[in-house]
């Protein structure tokens, strides 16, 4: 299967689409972290002047205690984009003090389940959504509680700036533990990740494409984990004719991430990334940045570069 | 007795401290412009299943509030949640589709559906699967993602939840006539799910997560009054042709109510849903207070222009946490 032209239109689209201030949006005119990280990280094997801007906005962006805000002209309050910036920048070897600042920001953040007055109020009184709040991970905002996307980022960002040598102290080991233990935690009971909760009053809840794909991701140490192997399983059977580009380039790098170890993921995922490739045939008409940049990525995967692995 | 400065001094603060203390026993109401229509009017239009004919039933309902669209844009906000097979979950898209073109039919310069799923990140998919991009697609409708708009910060214009503003999508601020289109449900947090519960789409994931997480924990009922306060919206139809009872908003049972629920003002509006579903709008928080000062509750003060209320209903199933609701209306 060759994806390499198709990747290469993906990127020269993403390129024409860079803003003046050298991000990019989702698809509106507001610049945004998020889309401008996947971007980045879709453009990162061939340097150049727009990955260079995207990266100099970002930077000029941090806050000053090592975070960074969701968009350009948002407020100056660190949030869960943190993680995928830091990830950026580590990919594209940036300088190393802003990362740093990035990582310890991370490590410092925690979410409204690690007051024990709060995990107290959670374990008694607000039972309708059951999980142990013992084991908490990463919030969207700050002041509230663990969720799985803002979560898997920041583990797959925090193993790989221990991988890359960034940072790696006992205190990194001991979050993406207590992450990777929330992950694991909330997992629906069928396998795979709703938003945050896996049973709400007494219902289990139905996992999420995207959201299963990257908390996958972020458990590729654990793949031995029987939850692990439920979710990868979930996924390989609910990606078939999945309509979204989006959903399926994440669900595409995460059964990628497991072909070693899994037949089935092997034997689907040829099937799921020829959809994929068909899904992005008329790749123009889609104007949302972050499908574009995760189809790339999807696509790169398929040759086993992968941006998001944490395997050491 | 001489007023010196120290006294003055003391006198102030004494004053500036009793103000605050007051202003904060009060409830949030009363510090609160009246902003309640003199008359709201609401029209319950029967409809017993999703059909072609809803279109030609919408425009006749909506001839009878005799609303100026001309040269206006229009944002259909309908409730699009999460798309579970065979569970009437969202807003049915057959019913979109007909207020689209009832609207541009109207005279409205353009119509735009956008919605900001609460959970769901790929709103393209709960768009697809649940059958409204295909619907969209066949009018030429436009849809806008409501958590990926560009983003203006509003000053808020209620005091429920204690912040001071919401960050707030393009497409609601800037389109001439909002259009609320919830489905009727039960809710598991809030009791019930109506046109201002469904405003909960237009605050964006991009800066606030999925879920909108913070709003939960400064209270589902203040942030839906601050949201209601805030945001734009000017018109009600509410999807009751079949509603859901029970562990709404996703998990509850189908419940064929046959209506469909047209107003001009949001209040008046979920507390007509409120009646219809057998339950009492007052018991719940947040529409009592709307009651006060956003939108009107009293029968006395909503026109019924169309159908009237039932003379019997059986209340809608609830949560256990919700039986007061089920209390006589």
């Amino acid at each position: 299967m060759d994806t390499a032209p198709v990747i290469r239109v993906v990127q020269e689209i993403l390129e024409s689409r860079q803003s003046r201030k050298g991000a990019w949006g989702f698809g509106s005119d507001q610049d945004a972290v998020e889309p401008t990280c996947l971007v980045i990280l879709a453009l990162r094997h061939q340097p150049s002047v727009y990955v260079e801007r995207a990266l100099d906005t970002l930077e000029n962006l941090q806050n000053r205690d090592g975070s960074w805000p969701a968009f350009l002209g948002d407020e100056p309050e660190g949030c869960w984009t943190t993680a995928p910036v830091v990830l950026s920048l580590m990919a594209t070897r940036r300088e190393a003090g802003s990362v740093h600042r990035g990582i310890q920001w991370l490590l410092n953040a925690r979410s409204r389940e690690a007051n024990w007055l709060w995990r107290w109020k959670l374990r008694t009184v607000d039972n309708s959504v059951q999980f142990d709040p013992s084991k908490f991970g990463w919030s969207w905002i700050s002041g509230t509680t663990s969720w799985v996307v803002p979560t898997a980022f920041t583990l797959i960002a925090l193993q790989q700036a221990s991988k890359r040598g960034f940072c790696r102290s006992a205190h990194l080991r001991e979050r993406v533990e207590l992450g990777t233990s929330m992950l694991l935690d909330r997992m629906c009971p069928g396998g795979g990740w709703n938003s945050g909760n896996r049973v709400a009053f007494g219902v289990p809840l139905a996992p999420h494409i995207d959201t299963t794909s990257i908390a996958l991701l972020a458990l590729t140490r654990h793949e031995e984990e029987q939850g692990v192997q439920r979710s990868l399983q979930w996924l390989v059977n609910r990606l078939a004719g999945c309509p979204s580009p989006y959903s399926l380039a994440w669900g595409v790098l995460a059964i990628a991430a497991y072909r070693g170890i899994s037949l089935e993921a092997r034997e689907g995922l040829r099937g799921r990334a020829q959809e994929l490739m068909r899904l992005t045939e008329n790749v123009a008409s889609i104007e949302d940045n972050c499908t574009l940049a995760v189809c790339a990525l999807a696509l790169e995967a398929m040759s086993g570069d992968s941006v998001f692995d944490v395997r050491t | 007795m001489k007023l010196d400065r120290r006294r003055f001094v003391i006198s102030a603060a004494g004053l500036a401290v009793g103000g605050m203390t007051t202003a904060r026993l009060l409830p949030e109401e009363m510090l609160l412009r009246d902003r309640r229509l003199r008359r709201s009017r609401v029209a319950i239009v029967s409809a017993e299943q999703y059909s072609e004919r809803l279109e030609e039933l919408l425009l006749s309902g909506l001839r009878e509030f005799r609303l100026n669209l001309r040269a206006k844009s229009v944002l259909l906000k309908p409730n699009l949640v999460e798309y579970i097979a065979g569970v009437e979950v969202n807003t049915n898209p057959v019913l979109v589709g007909a207020a689209a073109e009832a609207f541009l039919k109207l005279g409205a310069k353009s119509v735009v559906v956008g919605e900001g799923p609460g959970h769901q990140r790929d709103t393209y998919l709960v768009l697809a699967e649940s059958g409204l991009a295909a619907q969209l697609r066949s009018q030429k409708i436009s849809f806008v993602d409501l958590n990926r708009d560009e983003l203006f910060k509003v000053p808020l214009r209620a005091t429920y939840t204690g912040l001071e503003h919401l960050w707030l999508p393009r497409t609601v601020l800037q389109s001439d006539f909002v259009v609320s289109m919830p489905k009727i449900k039960t809710h598991h947090w809030a009791g019930v799910t109506l046109s201002m519960k469904n405003m909960f789409g237009v605050v964006p994931g991009t800066k606030y997560g999925w879920p909108k997480n913070v709003l939960h924990w400064k209270g589902i009922h203040r942030s839906i009054l601050d949201i209601c306060a805030t945001a734009p919206m000017h018109f009600v139809i509410a999807d009751g042709v079949v509603a859901m009872e029970g562990n709404g908003p996703l998990h509850g049972s189908h419940r064929h109510l046959g209506k469909i629920v047209l107003a001009d003002d949001p209040v008046a509006a979920d507390f007509t849903c409120a009646r219809l579903m057998g339950l009492n709008p007052h018991a719940v928080w947040h529409l009592d207070r709307a009651a006060h000062f956003l939108g009107n509750g009293s029968h006395d003060r909503i026109d019924l222009i169309a159908e009237g209320l039932p003379q019997k209903t059986v209340p809608f199933d609830v949560l256990p946490e919700f039986v007061s609701l089920q209390t006589p209306v």
